[in-house]
């Protein structure tokens, strides 16, 4: 869980003062990394809101950035549960 | 299938409430931007102020002809002048330096509606209707701005200040010069403050006088 929250921190710290080629590459390597990391959809709508054209309200306009990382979050739960780890 | 309704409701969820505070967002984060940029700045005069000696040796060489440069062309301006001069001179236009100094004998705020009282009359040549200039120019007339060439009207207010009304359209800037419309383009005043309302179509201009009228020892009268 420690992970998990520093994980969040960090991407959130990226995002707000290193460079989109940092920032982007650390939300789906945290997106792969973390299961469930729904925090993901907080932290790309908060790239919309701070350097896209933002976010609108009820409407069905979603930046490609933020539609990838749902399919990629939806994606991965179908993956995480047809592989077996024996770890 | 649960969880994917659960993401898709966060997704929508965190969109909604975004959508609403992303100003708020905005303004909580400019201030960590800003204290990066001053940082970053002063890392950059941190590693500069290690340059090497050869890098301020090349700046040096680039700044002499720089130098060498701007002194051309000013030197080249000033033979301009003389030249505009020497043109006008020949056309009939120059400036008729038939002035003669008047000494003020009071001034505002002692003489009521910014009154002067000045030491020369009709001995002098001088009647009712001359022209009395500051040495910067006229107090009122036809003038016009500096930066648009804009025919404007200045109106007195009194203590050497002046309002003027243009189109809102117009820009124009705090520090912004208002010359005489004649050949010689005397300053006369200079843009203080500019107010406008949005459902206005013409923005009010105050202006003030480069001269303090209340410290003023000489004037030029025309006769």
């Amino acid at each position: 869980m420690i992970h998990r929250i520093l994980g969040s921190i960090i991407v959130f710290v990226s995002i707000i003062i290193l460079p989109y080629w940092v920032y982007i590459p650390l939300l789906f390597i945290a997106i792969i990394i973390f299961p469930f990391f729904w925090e993901g959809i907080v932290l790309v709508l908060l790239i919309d809101v701070l350097y896209g054209n933002g976010v609108k309200a009820l409407s069905w306009s979603v930046s490609p950035l933020a539609f990838s990382v749902l399919v990629l979050l939806i994606v991965l739960l179908y993956l995480r549960d047809s592989l077996r780890s024996y770890a | 299938m649960t969880r994917i309704v659960v993401l898709v409701t966060i997704f929508i969820l965190t969109g909604v409430l975004l959508s609403f505070f992303d100003s708020i967002i905005i303004s909580a984060i400019s201030p960590i931007w800003k204290s990066e940029n001053s940082i970053v700045r002063s890392l950059r005069n941190g590693i500069s102020f290690f340059n090497s000696k050869k890098s301020l040796i090349e700046e040096n060489a680039f700044l002499k002809e720089k130098l060498s440069s701007l002194e051309a062309e000013t030197s080249s301006l000033s033979r301009q002048c003389v030249q505009e001069s020497a043109l006008l001179e020949l056309m009939g236009r120059r400036q008729d330096p038939s002035t003669i100094a008047a000494a003020i004998l009071t001034r505002p705020p002692q003489t009521p509606y910014d009154v002067i009282i000045i030491d020369v009359g009709s001995n002098e040549s001088i009647r009712i209707g001359s022209e009395v200039s500051l040495p910067e120019g006229p107090v009122l007339g036809v003038v016009s701005l500096e930066r648009n060439n804009i025919p404007v009207v200045l109106t007195g207010l009194g203590g050497g200040n002046f309002k003027l009304i243009i189109p809102r359209d117009i820009e124009i800037n705090i520090g912004d010069r208002v010359l005489s419309s004649d050949i010689t383009s005397r300053l006369l005043a200079i843009i203080e403050e500019i107010s406008s309302k949005p459902t206005d179509s013409f923005k009010e201009i105050l202006a003030r006088s480069p001269a303090n009228i209340f410290t003023l020892r000489f004037v030029s009268v025309t006769p």
